[in-house]
């Protein structure tokens, strides 16, 4: 199958199955489920496919589906596997049929509404991730707000409503600006070769002026810091989190907020070489101070979605420490990161949502789950040794290759004759690595073990359900023993952007360090 | 040359006998039901005419400067037309009388006249016949007292704007000694206090007739005391072609900076203004009035640009916005069943009626702007013009306005989905009412706009 068709379907194919649920009775039929799983494992199988016969050459543009949606503005629909959006393409196509299996009996999986939104989302996440146009991305970015937001309001807890209007609102700030940036980029380009046009292929050539890149380059960051989300954009995580429905929740920190990295790694860095490596040792310390605070509050969080929530603030830290330490090694490291905190995080929400299904709303009470349902607990203690990041899991591999990365970039920048905060940065992340070991025993510990005091019994995992966390965990084993055959796909990508940050800079990446002259002034 | 009067004003004529013959109808106290078919039917053959015209290439100096029949106005009366035909069958069911149908007759061949003008007498007279008949909408087929005041504001003010195009337009007159807009843009460029002032009265004529900031007072009540489907023909028709007449008149000319400036603080003003009011509103009408001060703000900021391709967006946005008014106000009728206005009512909407409840929430979403729904493509149209002409401050100040905006909208999208909805499907309404009729015509159309967003650009 030409790649262009795969690329049509994997867009066509959930909304077809949407508008298709939408028409099936809803009453007690099991029909629309069946609909719904379906078109999402048709979807992942042609998107392994695509990621399989993906071999990693960038010779020039990307082919993919190419066609003109505005002609005159030079907006096409344009979408293509570029190496870059390759795991998040995975990603996306693992998690969506995983979330609705584990849903499949909840309340929610009885509406249609709420499986269509389901695939809606789907599509326009495929949309954001394959997109090669910015007025696409920009159009998909947005897109994914309104089914995530109905999700929310439709489904969530007691604050369902508080917590959609502030996930919805606080999102829209950054893509304001975003706009706007988007508009004059095109502007820009309209200058300089007299014709709109959106492509990236196009946007990258600009030469833009210093002022110019900087209003781009905060703007995207903005954009993709409330989304990720990076201290101190996160205030509105904690409330969307706990207020959605567990399938949401996951969809949100296993899907979602990988979209703001891949803002910063498609947009940010080659749109803005020059600016980004002025700016990356902040951004740096931006990310470590989310590390750092999403740490300490998830140690002291009662409630098991908070912690969760907490901890996966921190773990995008490392995705953009990774991205803005500007090296190969560290590249790697976050895109494993994304791949590896999306299945992990997934993989616990819905372990707790498997709880919440056999008990209720006394799950919280939950403990002793090593002895009333051994399979359970193995399962969620693996989940818990990969997010702590135990060697052979893929949490170890990640961020390790992180702030290895880290390290080498900030003891560069500190021998070029830097003051070593961002060396310091990297040692305090490394040292955050103990504290999450911390919280996520101290929430393994409560869990597994302890005295039984909740009275009824637990069943232990089913087929289906162990069919849903298989998955989750193959990933996460292989990613820790074996990353190489998946590495290579998006080596040429990696190394691509990280030269052209470092070629557009114009001087070695060691110096662009705190004492860049025009940087520091501008930087504030 | 009397068969091109009869051709190229062929649209204008079919409204005319349309009235002549609801006249009669009305007389003869014909089924009311007639009346509507009527309109419907001669919409539909006035559309695919000028449809026809404009793939023929279609273009005419009927009366030299005065009425000028070109690819705008072959294109704006397609709008009016298409709009109008959108509303008509949206309001079939609740319209009670031929005199309703008269009246908004009369209303769309003021707007027709607008679109051809190439004078101003001529724009002056489709002006006139624009507004007096929606006044006369206004205060006829309700009984309650509050529409009096707000339909009486309305005829104040429309007057005052009036009396300001046509002082304007005298004061115009007396730089170039003719009516034709050709003559006035031409003198316009090579400035002068006369040409400013006459520019500024018309301008401010056209704001008030539009209810922009500060010229907006108006509105509010008149929207609020009209009747649902009245509010929806002045919020979305009335406005539309005020607007596209501004259009007409400044075409792609370049403007004088004061005037630009104005332009921008005026079009900020209205849009923070409409936004930031909009969220404190509890009844629908009212909610609709502020979002149109809005909605004004951004197509009088259309007209800041100076690449020249402000027809197009403001084309394109007239026609989305015209539609989604109408859609939206429709499904709020079919959810309410025209029990009052209050917002309270659309408190789990989805749950009772999905279908009016989802396109309702979508018209809205559209309005604020979210993509990939057309709302979206006509600010971008708009706001790309603007960046464009160097003005990069105002847009993201605009940007931010939107932003109140959707807070507002969003609220109203929010109470659709506030309660879970019920397993069991709400059924039977759907089928019944023909406003479905206009809601799937409109639809389609905006579907249209949405995949082909370049129809303008292929079109002009």
């Amino acid at each position: 199958m030409p790649e262009s068709l795969t690329i049509l379907l994997l867009l066509t194919l959930p909304l077809a199955g949407a508008l298709l649920v939408g028409v099936l009775p809803a009453r007690n039929s099991i029909l629309p489920r069946i609909v719904a799983m379906a078109s999402m494992l048709v979807v992942l199988v042609l998107a392994a496919g695509l990621f399989y016969n993906f071999d990693g050459t960038i010779a020039g543009e990307p082919l993919g589906l190419n066609v003109p949606w505005i002609a005159s503005l030079g907006v096409n629909l344009h979408l293509a596997v570029d190496g870059l959006n390759a795991y998040f393409l995975l990603l996306t196509a693992l998690l969506f049929p995983v979330v609705l299996g584990s849903a499949w009996r909840t309340r929610e999986a009885q509406f249609t509404l709420y499986l269509a939104l389901l695939l809606v989302l789907e599509a326009s996440l495929f949309g954001t991730f394959l997109a090669q146009n910015l007025m696409i991305f920009f159009v998909f970015w947005e897109a994914v707000l309104i089914p995530m937001c109905l999700l929310i309001l439709a489904f969530g807890g007691e604050q369902r409503r508080q917590a959609a209007m502030t996930f919805f609102l606080y999102t829209l700030v950054g893509s304001v600006l975003l706009l706007a940036a988007v508009l004059l980029l095109g502007v820009e380009g309209l200058h300089q070769t007299g014709r709109w046009s959106f492509e990236f292929g196009h946007l990258e050539q600009l030469h833009l002026g210093w002022e110019t890149e900087l209003f781009v380059f905060c703007s995207i960051v903005l954009a993709c810091a409330i989304k990720c989300p990076l201290f101190p954009f996160h205030s509105w995580l904690p409330l969307s989190y706990c207020e959605a429905p567990f399938s949401g929740t996951a969809l949100m920190a296993g899907v979602l907020s990988k979209m703001g990295a891949f803002g910063i790694l498609k947009l940010a860095l080659p749109l803005c070489p020059e600016v980004s490596a002025v700016m990356a040792p902040y951004l740096e310390m931006l990310a470590v101070a989310s590390i750092v605070h999403g740490a300490v509050i998830a140690l002291r969080q009662e409630d098991f979605r908070r912690l969760v929530a907490y901890a996966s603030l921190s773990h995008m830290g490392y995705i953009v420490l990774g991205i803005f330490s500007l090296q190969n090694t560290a590249m790697h490291g976050a895109l494993f990161q994304v791949l590896s905190h999306g299945v992990t995080v997934v993989g616990l929400l819905l372990v707790l949502s498997v709880l919440e299904q056999r008990l209720g709303t006394s799950w919280r009470q939950v403990n002793a789950l090593a002895t009333s349902a051994p399979h359970l607990a193995i399962v969620l203690m693996l989940f818990i040794l990969a997010s702590v990041a135990l060697p052979l899991t893929s949490g170890f591999t990640s961020e390790f290759m992180i702030l290895f990365g880290a390290f080498q970039h900030a003891m560069a920048a500190w021998t070029s004759g830097a003051l070593p905060i961002q060396l310091g940065a990297v040692v305090v992340a490394a040292t955050v690595m103990v504290l999450s070991a911390g919280y996520m025993l101290r929430f393994g510990r409560t869990i597994l073990f302890g005295e039984s005091s909740c009275g009824t019994p637990l069943w232990d995992l089913n087929l289906r359900e162990a069919m849903v966390f298989f998955p989750l965990l193959l990933v996460i084993v292989w990613i820790g023993i074996w990353p190489n055959p998946i590495m290579t796909r998006v080596g040429p990508a990696v190394s691509r952007l990280t030269q052209q940050v470092a070629g557009k800079s114009g001087l070695p990446l060691a110096l662009s360090s705190l004492t860049s002259p025009d940087g520091g002034a501008n930087g504030r | 040359m009397a068969a091109d009067l009869l051709y190229g004003l062929l649209p204008e004529h079919l409204l005319l006998g349309l009235i002549f013959i609801l006249m009669l109808l009305d007389m003869f106290r014909a089924n009311r039901q007639l009346g509507g078919a009527l309109f419907a039917a001669v919409l539909a053959v006035g559309s695919s005419l000028l449809l026809y015209q404009l793939f023929r290439g279609y273009s005419i100096e009927l009366v030299p400067s005065e009425i000028v029949i070109d690819r705008f106005a072959l294109l704006g009366r397609l709008v009016i037309l298409g709009c109008g035909l959108v509303f008509g069958l949206c309001s079939l069911m609740q319209a009670n009388s031929c005199k309703y149908w008269i009246l908004l007759v009369s209303s769309l061949l003021g707007a027709l006249i607008i679109m051809d003008s190439a004078g101003f007498a001529s724009l002056f007279i489709g002006i006139e016949m624009l507004s007096l008949p929606a006044f006369a909408l206004m205060v006829s087929f309700t009984g309650s007292a509050g529409t009096g005041e707000g339909a009486f504001k309305y005829l104040l003010l429309s007057s005052v704007a009036s009396a300001l195009i046509l002082f304007g337009i005298s004061l115009a007159y007396g730089v170039t000694g003719s009516l034709a807009i050709r003559a006035f843009a031409a003198s316009l460029s090579s400035g002068g206090v006369q040409n400013l002032t006459a520019a500024f009265l018309v301008l401010s004529g056209f704001f008030l007739k539009g209810a922009v900031f500060p010229f907006h007072a108006w509105a509010p009540d008149a929207y609020a005391g009209a009747r649902l489907q009245v509010t929806a023909f002045l919020a979305s028709l009335v406005k539309g072609a005020v607007v596209l007449g501004l259009a007409r008149i400044l075409t792609s000319l370049l403007l004088n900076g004061e005037i630009v400036a104005t332009i921008t603080v005026l079009s900020l003003a209205s849009i923070f203004y409409g936004n930031i009011a909009a969220i404190r509103q509890t009844t629908f009408k009212r909610l609709l009035a502020y979002s149109s001060i809005a909605h004004a703000g951004y197509m009088m900021f259309a007209l800041a640009d100076s690449t020249g391709a402000r027809v197009e967006a403001l084309l394109y946005y007239v026609s989305v916005y015209a539609l989604t008014t109408i859609i939206a106000c429709t499904c709020f009728s079919l959810i309410s069943h025209g029990e009052g206005d209050s917002l309270d009512l659309l408190d789990g909407a989805f749950a009772t009626h999905p279908v009016p409840a989802g396109v309702l929430a979508l018209a809205v979403l559209s309005m604020a702007g979210i993509p990939p729904l057309p709302g979206f493509l006509a600010k971008v149209f708009i706001f790309k013009n603007v960046v464009a002409s160097g003005l990069l401050l105002p847009s993201v100040l605009a940007f931010l306005g939107s932003y109140f905006g959707a807070v507002f909208y969003l609220s109203v999208a929010f109470r659709l989905f506030s309660t879970a909805p019920a397993v069991d499907d709400a059924t039977g309404e759907v089928g019944k009412n023909t406003a479905w009729g206009g809601v799937l015509l409109g639809t389609a159309l905006l579907t249209l706009f949405t995949l082909v967003p370049g129809i303008f650009n292929l079109l002009l």
